[in-house]
């Protein structure tokens, strides 16, 4: 089987130069879909039976062998990039129809590049072939981001993300030889299971190299400002593909490289989960100021990517403290939480593409009222909505949950300072939640409720089924992947095991539960829980609902207990029932008017609530965060006012800290470097003599 | 150096002056007029009044009213300047900003165009019933006609003066809260803060003026009573006036003072209706209930007293249709000595009330230059700086001998503004008690015999200054009435006061203004 | 911190006891004319300027939807007046009383077409102290979709013909009209005009007329009972 996807793939290549448009687009489209369900077919045995293969490719010289590793956790992180280009190419197919046949070719060949090298980063085992696959990566990245080249925005977004991808990867790969010098061998799995005796110095740099570094990829701050421009400027097909995939290899490397560092040292753990949180929170907050759709899902992406490694660092740090319980809790969280973004972002990124083809803009100040000439399209995104918002009985909820109750598991470690930072963090993750469901009631009530504030979203043109078909199927298993997290929560917990060492499944899903009857001691606890859905679906359903924290024991108590398959097949009922009780009444007695509008002769789109009017609170609250700086100007005739002209600035906080202070010193540095550009003959003479005696210097004193 | 003799030397070679002792007329070309203007605001502190226009066969006639000079040496200054129909006039509105909805007014009413000012149109006739094109207060215009135009306008746009990325116009009317008046407020907001707002009023346009004309003066009195029925006596007054200026009439003494009393009882009961709305804005429900407790009490007294609540069908031309006997006298001095003591302890409460004044204080201020630049008058102009009250500017009934004590603050905020009503409230109460104490015997109606001629009354009503102009003809028919309100004024000034506040701020600062939108409207 | 609570309490109740006792003070309606027979009042009907008083060879009967009170028939020589306040009518062409599962509550929007500062001040006073609207169930809204009663006051300007259709058509099923005010019943002293529609019945169905210029509030809260079905009604014409 991995010899047919690595005869797709060039196949896909060849597709892609098919003169034919309809003819490229689809024949490209089924043979990368075809690829994707076989990296799926093969990943899911792999991560049923736990099995790890290794294969080595050769050696090279000084760089050492290059490994391939297909772990369990590798795997699943391969399908879940398959899952995502899935269902996100047949819209890049749709898309590629736009471009001259020159140019769609090549958009379809940087897409099936970027799934190989994904592939093959994921599969990579040593720290060569590593830096060398993620290169290739961010480089196809650049190219895609900054695909539109005729588009100035696009090209500066193209720069400011190579820029930073560089950035990070040197870092990275400073980190990575710090490690291997501490280690001596360049294998990431034997980095990882050398972290128990590597000179703490030398572990704590490579960790903060590595994880700031190769985490700007999953938009870690601080060198996450690339993320919303290139998120908004690359074309509306490729920002799917890279929210819901790309972005996982930035957690890949956290999960990969720093994960065993944190597990052993603890303030590493704590130093991840406190940069998820405020990642999360400053996110959050700058995506409810957004007034660009694909802007504020960048910036949402941001935020749950946060959540994410937050998530990550909790579990490390609990392992590092030694509390494998808790530590598997917060992992299989973390990843969770993974899944579901890649899942609800890639629907919403579609939904917005979609609203970019029907009404050509994703400004929320000019779209509106698609709701009713939209209808499919706006129930799909409006799934996507609630999973992000964390609704139950969607997927953000498990998730989210799982999050936030094993923050809370804190008090079983002793340092303070540790539970100070744990409680610090989950304040702010729950803030986080707050805040990310306002911003996505104002993001889908701007887009798709209320009035429409320009011509083109009063006449739309309809959406194609590329990129519904594909919405539907992952609003689907939004919905599975939330309903049924008592089935996913151990597939998760035995790709964990290897870092807790336990399997935490049993904790989280307790067999009593799977068993046909309640036997014995455990048949008080069953009792007890029933109410709450313990019981849902027993004997129909195989996988039952309800996810709890149980030590252990039927003498220790049940912690916490959730069950999203109790509330979505109570709030089916209610629905369900609600629609017979209407439909039994007979004929309704319905009037259908206008909105009313105090008496105006008619509502105008200026008095429509924007975006931004909904989101002023939140930026009075962090004005002091925010520092817009805000240049007004006003015409005045005599006494009268024309008019008056307001244009706030703001400067992302992370850049005024980071970035500007960052290359303020460098231009400062080079402008003093500048000046040994000119100059006499003399002075260049001089240099050379002065490095001359240097050279001779170290000689004599190092030899 | 006196206003009189600041006028002999401003009037260049195109103006002619002529003085009186009612006051002193000034005819000028049209193009001479803005300077003129601008002068007598500017450099004599003069106030202006009203603008009145008269369609006279084919030309124009428009009369700008001033006021101004100081203590005994205070006159009425007429600036007369006759344009043909369809020639434009200078706008003096961008220097005396005073007169810019009177120019806007006399736009929309007769169609004249006023050169300079920008904002022309959709202001008395709204765009949506009205062509453009139509001028109802020209004399060849039948005011009973029904919708000349089969009522059908055009699309109306709000004006936008905000360009701010996601700003929106937020509409507050004309159907909205519990019992408000209608008219519409837009205000221009990115979101939390009100950073302009329109006030687009003239929903309530009933067309008095139009309607009065080809009246005798007896039937239009009702008109004059009822286009603002909380301030029907003093308008009634203010028309009366008027006539009794026309004819020479002479009030007798005892009319005078018991006119001024009762002009009186209704500054009371409109303060205390004022003070009522604004504790009910701020959601302060017992002292809502405290205050319209004391206007209950005020109204049941007028209605007891003079037979109507709100005092219709009171004052005449000539003095008073009827007098007033003994034991309503002492009903009137005994009610309002206790709802005056009352309004003590009720303002000493509201003082002690931190949330309360928490709300007021700093809000919806409107400053002293705004005041003086924007011509606002009453209680409103008084909390912010101006002392101007016609009262004692140009004493008119029984105030030549009773002087009100005039309220003074300059913070022009909300809290100034209640201060100021519940000052006025208490001078009221002092004066009434001072005027029944020294009430003369005698009739109380004079014979008001009908003349042509044209006519000033004023009168400070309750919500500020308010001018009648009345043109009678040889038959004693009205030909042109001319209401200038306080309202009309004060609304002018009132998007001023909400600029810089947010949302839940608006109600207050519309109660704490304490005007009438029917005052306005006409 | 003045303590209100307390001294609201401390207050007592205020109000009147209208419907359940007469309520006669001094000063709570205006009172109007009555009609009065040929042998009692040598009255002339040419002193009202709004012809509200006709001659008949019986007397002299008043039209109260045409009554603005002046007080010009007032006093000696005149027509004796009365101090009632029941003054609501059902209008011609009025659907009757809101159905029975609404006689204990009913919700109102009071709707502005033009009212002068007169309506205006007693609508406001039905829910002061005096009068307190909100004993007998009955509510003021501010959105019309919550409402069952429309009180319109003013002549209905040109300018609110239309906000007014809006707000009735905004109503659910079932509501009344009621007006107040003589304005609102057929101009009042602004009849029609190019500003005025000169009456609430030219442009949405009326279903209570209550007389008055303007009517106290106890005449407005009769009207508002009336379409409660609690209230029985009076006649806009009184004849001799």
């Amino acid at each position: 089987m991995p010899e047919t996807i690595l005869a797709l793939l060039p196949l896909a290549l060849v597709s892609a130069w098919i003169p034919a448009p309809r003819t490229r687009g689809a024949v490209f489209a089924v043979v990368l879909i075809a690829a994707a369900v076989l990296v799926a077919a093969e990943a899911v045995p792999v991560i049923g039976s736990g099995a790890t293969v290794e294969i080595e490719l050769g050696s090279l010289a000084i760089l050492g062998p290059l490994r391939i590793v297909l772990d369990p956790i590798r795997v699943f992180f391969m399908l879940v990039a398959a899952g995502v280009f899935a269902a996100g190419v047949p819209f890049v197919a749709q898309e590629a129809r736009r471009y001259a046949p020159r140019r769609a070719a090549v958009l379809l060949t940087l897409v099936a590049l970027l799934f190989a090298a994904l592939l093959a980063a994921f599969a990579s085992g040593d720290v060569v072939s590593f830096v060398f696959t993620w290169e290739i990566a961010a480089l196809l990245i650049w190219s895609l981001v900054s695909f539109n080249h005729r588009s100035e925005h696009a090209v500066a977004a193209g720069y400011l993300t190579l820029a930073l991808s560089e950035f990070g990867t040197i870092a990275g790969m400073a980190g990575l030889f710090l490690l291997i010098a501490g280690s001596g061998e360049t294998s990431l799995a034997a980095l990882g299971s050398s972290a128990a005796e590597m000179p703490q110095g030398l572990a704590v740099a490579g960790f903060l190299l590595t994880f700031y570094g190769f985490g700007m990829k999953a938009g870690v701050a601080p060198l996450n400002s690339w993320l919303p421009p290139a998120y908004s400027a690359a074309p509306r097909s490729i920002a799917p593909l890279l929210s819901g995939a790309t972005s996982n290899l930035g957690i890949f490397a956290v999960i990969v490289i720093d994960g065993p560092l944190a597990c052993q040292f603890p303030e590493l753990g704590l130093l991840m989960l406190a940069t998820g949180a405020v990642t999360a929170l400053v996110g959050i907050v700058y995506a409810m100021l957004e007034s660009d759709l694909k802007r504020l899902l960048a910036q949402s992406s941001v935020e749950n990517l946060g959540i994410t490694v937050a998530a990550l660092g909790a579990g490390f740090t609990f392992i590092a403290f030694d509390k494998p319980l808790p530590g598997g809790i917060a992992l299989v969280a973390g990843l969770y939480q993974m899944l579901n973004h890649s899942t609800y972002k890639t629907l919403l990124f579609l939904g917005a593409g979609a609203v970019e083809e029907a009404t050509g803009t994703h400004e929320l100040n000019r779209l509106g009222g698609l709701a009713r000439r939209l209808p499919v399209l706006s129930v799909l995104f409006l799934v996507g909505v609630m999973a992000i918002a964390a609704l139950p009985p969607f997927n953000g909820f498990v998730s989210e949950w799982l999050t936030l109750e094993s923050m809370l598991r804190a008090v079983e470690v002793e340092p303070v300072g540790a539970r100070i930072v744990f409680a610090l963090s989950a304040a702010a993750l729950a803030l986080t939640a707050g805040l990310a469901l306002t911003c996505f009631i104002m993001a889908f009530s701007s887009t798709f409720l209320g009035l429409p504030l320009s011509k083109a979203a009063v006449q739309p043109r309809p959406v194609s089924r590329s990129a519904l078909v594909p919405m539907g199927v992952l609003a689907v298993a939004c919905l599975a992947l939330g309903v049924l997290a008592t089935g996913v929560i151990p597939v998760l917990a035995g790709l964990v095991q290897p870092y807790t060492g336990v399997d935490v499944a049993p904790a989280l899903v307790p067999a009593f539960f799977q068993a046909g009857a309640a036997q014995g001691d455990s048949a008080g606890l069953i009792h007890e829980l029933t109410p709450i859905g313990a019981q849902v679906g027993k004997g129909i359903v195989p996988l039952r609902g309800l996810v709890v924290l149980h030590p252990g024991g039927t003498e220790t108590p049940v912690v916490f207990a959730m069950s999203t398959a109790l509330t979505f097949v109570v709030l089916a009922g209610l629905l369900a029932t609600t629609w017979l009780i209407f439909r039994a009444r007979g004929r309704l007695n319905v009037t259908r008017g206008d909105p009313w509008g105090g008496g105006l002769h008619r509502l105008r789109p200026e008095m429509g609530y924007t975006a931004n009017a909904f989101a002023s609170p939140v930026r009075v609250l962090f004005d002091a965060l925010l520092r817009p700086v805000v240049t007004e100007h006003t015409e005045q005739q005599g006494a009268f006012t024309t008019a008056i002209r307001r244009r706030p600035s703001m400067v992302h906080v992370i850049d005024r800290l980071t970035l500007q202070p960052a290359v303020a010193v460098m231009r400062a540095v080079s402008s003093l470097l500048a000046r040994m550009h000119r100059g006499p003959v003399t002075d260049y003479a001089a240099y050379i003599l002065v490095a001359f005696v240097v050279v001779l210097l170290l000689g004599r004193f190092a030899l | 150096m006196t206003l009189k003799d600041f006028i002999s030397r401003i009037a260049g070679p195109e103006v002619r002056v002529l003085q009186s002792e009612a006051g002193i007329r000034l005819e000028s070309t049209p193009a001479a007029v803005p300077a003129l203007a601008a002068r007598l605001v500017e450099e004599k502190g003069c106030e202006f009044a009203t603008l009145v226009v008269e369609h006279q066969g084919d030309d124009f006639e428009l009369h700008y009213f001033f006021h101004g000079g100081e203590g005994n040496a205070t006159h009425v200054v007429q600036l007369t300047t006759r344009v043909a129909v369809g020639d434009q006039v200078p706008a003096i509105s961008d220097r005396v900003h005073a007169a810019d909805w009177d120019e806007r007014e006399a736009e929309d009413l007769f169609e004249i165009h006023f050169a300079g000012h920008p904002f022309l149109g959709d202001f008395v006739l709204h765009d949506t019933e009205w062509r453009e094109g139509v001028a109802p207060l020209r004399h060849d215009f039948d005011p009973r006609q029904q919708r000349p135009n089969g009522g059908r306008g055009g699309t109306w746009v709000p004006r936008r003066v905000l360009d701010e990325p996601g700003s929106l116009v937020f509409p507050v009317g004309p159907v909205w809260g519990g019992d408000s008046e209608a008219g519409l407020w837009l205000l221009e907001t990115p979101g939390e803060e009100i950073r302009q707002a329109h006030t687009r009023l003239f929903y309530k346009h009933r067309g008095v003026e139009k309607i009065a004309e080809g009246q005798y003066p007896e039937s239009a009195l009702l008109l004059a009573e009822r286009f603002s029925g909380n301030s029907a006596f003093g308008h009634g007054l203010a028309f009366c006036q008027a006539l009794e200026s026309i004819s020479g009439t002479a009030v007798p003494p005892r009319a005078l003072l018991v006119r001024t009393a009762l002009a009186e009882l209704e500054r009371l009961r409109y303060h205390a209706a004022v003070i009522a709305e604004i504790a009910g804005s701020t959601a302060l429900a017992v002292a809502k209930a405290w205050g319209q407790e004391l206007e209950e009490e005020l109204l049941r007294l007028s209605g007891e007293v003079c037979g109507h609540r709100y005092l219709f069908g009171v004052v005449a031309p000539g003095g008073l249709a009827r007098d007033l006997d003994a034991g309503g006298l002492a009903r009137l001095r005994s009610v309002t000595a206790a709802v005056t003591e009352r309004l003590d302890r009720f303002e000493h409460l509201l003082e002690r009330s931190s949330s309360f004044l928490d709300r007021l204080e700093e809000m919806g201020t409107i400053t002293p230059e705004l005041a003086r630049s924007y011509g606002v008058v009453g209680p409103v102009g008084r909390a912010s700086g101006s002392s101007m009250d016609l009262r004692t500017r140009l004493p008119y009934a029984a105030y030549p001998d009773f002087t009100p004590r005039p309220a003074l603050e300059t913070e022009g905020d909300g809290y100034a503004r209640l201060r100021v009503y519940f000052h006025e409230a208490r001078e009221a109460a002092i004066l009434v008690a001072a005027l029944l104490d020294n009430l003369p015997e005698g009739p109380v109606r004079a014979a008001c015999e009908p003349l042509a001629g044209a006519g000033l009354g004023w009168v400070e009503a309750p919500a500020g200054s308010a001018f009648h102009w009345l043109r009678v003809d040889e038959k004693g028919v009205i030909r042109r009435w001319r209401a200038g309100t306080p309202g009309f004024r004060n609304w002018h000034a009132f998007h001023r006061a909400v600029e810089g506040a947010a949302f839940q701020d608006f109600p207050i600062i519309l109660a704490s203004f304490g005007l009438s939108v029917a005052e306005n409207d006409r | 911190m003045a303590d209100w609570v307390l001294k609201g309490l401390a207050r007592g109740i205020r109000t009147t006891g209208w419907p359940a006792r007469v309520e006669e003070t001094p000063g709570v309606t205006p009172g109007r004319p009555g009609a009065v027979s040929r042998d009692d009042s040598p009255a002339d009907v040419g002193v009202c300027p709004t012809h509200a008083l006709e001659q008949s060879a019986r007397g002299i009967a008043v039209d109260f939807g045409r009554c603005v009170h002046c007080q010009r028939c007032r006093g000696e020589g005149g027509v004796p007046w009365q101090d009632d306040f029941e003054w609501a009518d059902w209008s011609t062409q009025s659907r009757g009383p809101l159905p029975a599962s609404f006689r204990r509550s009913i919700n109102v929007r009071y709707l502005d077409a033009g009212s002068c500062g007169g309506c205006m001040g007693e609508a406001r006073l039905i829910d002061a102290p005096s009068y307190n609207l909100h004993r007998f169930g009955i509510f003021l809204t501010a959105t019309p979709r919550d409402a069952d009663v429309l009180l319109v006051a003013g002549p209905v300007t040109e300018a609110m013909r239309t906000p007014l259709r809006l707000t009735y058509e905004a109503m659910p099923e079932p509501r009344r009209v009621v007006v107040m005010g003589v304005c609102a019943i057929n101009g009042g002293v602004f009849g029609q005009s190019y500003a005025c529609v000169g009456g609430v019945d030219a442009v949405i169905p009326v279903d209570i007329l209550v007389p008055g210029c303007p009517p106290p509030p106890l005449a407005i809260i009769h009207g508002l009972l009336l379409a409660a079905g609690r209230a029985e009604a009076a006649s806009l014409e009184r004849a001799p």
